[in-house]
């Protein structure tokens, strides 16, 4: 370097440090993203920034558990066509194929002015930009005698992990013949059809070892998700085994009480042998103290996902009101990408495209049996717009239908290895 | 014929090179930069390592196989709703810039 480069370097430099004027990117030192929640949507955030920046930004992803048990295809568990261990996942990929910073601990709170996220340990972290991922909490309040107390009687197994093998002992151990209440969730709530594809492999198990069973739907809504074709697979399947009944039919769930395991309604007082409650939920705890929430979820600017109450701080999956795409993992696997590449741009000035959202849900009713929902969205400035969709169609060939159950196997594949290899 | 081996060989690399050139010549409007990040759309489903079951793989796909069946999907001559769904919203810049990067992937 020349005596007169050397020195234009040096203006350059010092101009560049004054226009940022950001703390924490002194000279020298690589702009930061914390990414709190390893999910769906904060894994793959944390994956896309770190990998497409090439080593131009600093990525850290808390995460408490070491190990992360997918929500999706947590049912085709219960339903014998996955063993637990398989939905099962670490971050060993994030830290050594892309540098991710991994910090297993919780986040418990966020101060918006100094930009740092507070951990558990007492140890905090800077960010440039913040990016909140944290699924679900779940409002046990919301239906009448549940509560975390009640949570092992009648496992909601909303969140994967040991609920979900619990409910799965529960349901193989119930006595035969004995009823099965199932309580789905109101709107809006992770995983639409999640609720019937459950229904649907507890049938699939009671069919092999407990073919006298019922199983009662007491829905707190008048209409679900892929209705018709979930209709029609149980009575293809499981004739008379599954009864639903909406909230107009009930009346609604006055009280449950997990002692005696009793569900009473306008209609009637069932009593179960074994039971799964799904109660409403909200935005993830982190994102209520971040103050990026408005009630129960937290609004998002559509192009971007960028909390509409703070700037610096993106929000993914569940957490985020992101209509007109639902809660799945999908959606929050498609908005990381956009909001990687959003934050990728603001820090290091790379190309910020068009942002494009797409989301796909397959369920599976019965063995070879799948069926799935899909669409395309765009950003518009009030929302995030379907542009076009499909659904499987009733009466469709079973080829099609165990082609379709195939391809949700390779998109587990797929997606599991985008969010952690 | 050692000499008509290596005129052989030199015919065949510049029918090589110029078949190559061909295909990224129509590739127009391509931005590997662009493809990247709409790869990004793909590798949701298509896993790029692994047997690819149930789902194929498409690393390692050739340029115009590529071109032929995202076209096909397109206009739904071949069947499979996601990607109709996907190929629908695909121009030919993106087609195209997701073929040039789908190219340089060793």
């Amino acid at each position: 370097m020349t005596k007169m480069k050397r020195r234009t370097f040096v203006g350059l430099a010092a101009a560049t440090t004054t226009t940022l004027s950001m703390p924490s990117i002194a000279f020298g030192a690589l702009p930061r993203v914390v990414v709190i929640g390893g999910g769906a949507g904060g894994a793959t955030a944390a994956k896309y920034i770190a990998k497409d920046s090439k080593g131009a930004i600093d990525v850290t992803l808390v995460e408490a558990s070491k190990r992360y048990y997918t929500c999706f295809f947590s049912n085709l568990y219960l339903g014998d066509f996955r063993a637990y261990g398989s939905i099962g996942h670490n971050y060993y990929g994030l830290a050594v194929n892309h540098g991710v910073n991994m910090v297993h601990e919780w986040a418990l709170s966020v101060n918006n002015a100094a930009k740092k996220v507070n951990l558990g340990s007492g140890e905090s972290i800077s960010y440039d930009k913040l990016v909140i991922s944290p699924g679900i909490d779940l409002k046990f309040e919301s239906v009448n005698g549940y509560s975390a107390e009640a949570q092992s009687k009648m496992p909601h197994a909303w969140k994967s992990g040991t609920q979900v093998q619990l409910l799965k002992n529960q349901v193989k151990g119930m006595k035969k013949g004995g009823t099965f209440v199932m309580v789905p969730p109101p709107n809006p709530y992770r995983c639409p059809p999640g609720p019937y594809e459950r229904v649907s492999m507890i049938a699939h198990q009671f069919k092999k070892s407990n073919p006298t069973a019922k199983i009662v739907i007491l829905d707190p809504k008048n209409k679900f998700s892929k209705q018709g074709l979930f209709m029609e697979g149980w009575q293809k399947h499981y004739p008379g085994m599954i009864e639903w009944i909406s909230a107009e039919t009930h009346g609604g769930i006055k009280k449950i009480n997990a002692a005696t395991m009793e569900f009473e309604t306008d209609l009637d007082t069932f009593k179960a042998d074994a039971a799964s409650v799904v109660p409403a939920q909200r935005a993830g705890r982190i994102a209520m103290n971040a103050g990026v929430n408005n009630g129960d979820w937290c609004p998002i600017v559509p192009a971007s996902m960028q909390a509409q109450a703070d700037e610096n701080i993106y929000v993914l999956g569940d957490a985020s009101i992101a209509k007109s795409m639902p809660k799945s993992g999908f959606s929050a696997n498609s908005q990381a990408k956009v909001a990687a590449n959003h934050i990728r741009g603001s820090l290091t000035g790379s190309k910020v495209f068009t942002p494009r959202f797409a989301n796909t849900c397959w369920s599976l009713v019965a063995t070879n049996d799948g069926i799935k929902v899909g669409a395309n969205y765009k950003a518009t400035d009030e929302k995030i717009d379907k542009t076009s969709g499909f659904i499987s169609k009733t009466g469709e060939d079973s080829n099609l239908r165990k082609a379709t159950y195939e391809e949700s196997i390779g998109w587990y594949s797929g997606i599991t290895s985008d969010m952690f290899s | 014929m050692k000499y008509h081996f290596i005129l052989l060989s030199i015919v065949v690399c510049f029918f090589l090179i110029n078949k190559s050139y061909a295909d990224q010549k129509q590739l127009v409007g391509a931005d590997a930069d662009y493809g990247e990040h709409l790869f990004g759309e793909c590798v949701t489903c298509h896993n790029s390592t692994g047997l690819g079951q149930g789902i194929p793989k498409i690393t390692g796909m050739k340029t115009s196989q590529f071109i032929t069946k995202i076209l096909a999907y397109k206009t739904k001559e071949k069947e499979n709703a996601v990607m109709q769904m996907v190929a629908e919203r695909l121009g030919e810049e993106e087609i195209n810039s997701l073929a040039l990067y789908l190219s340089k992937l060793k």
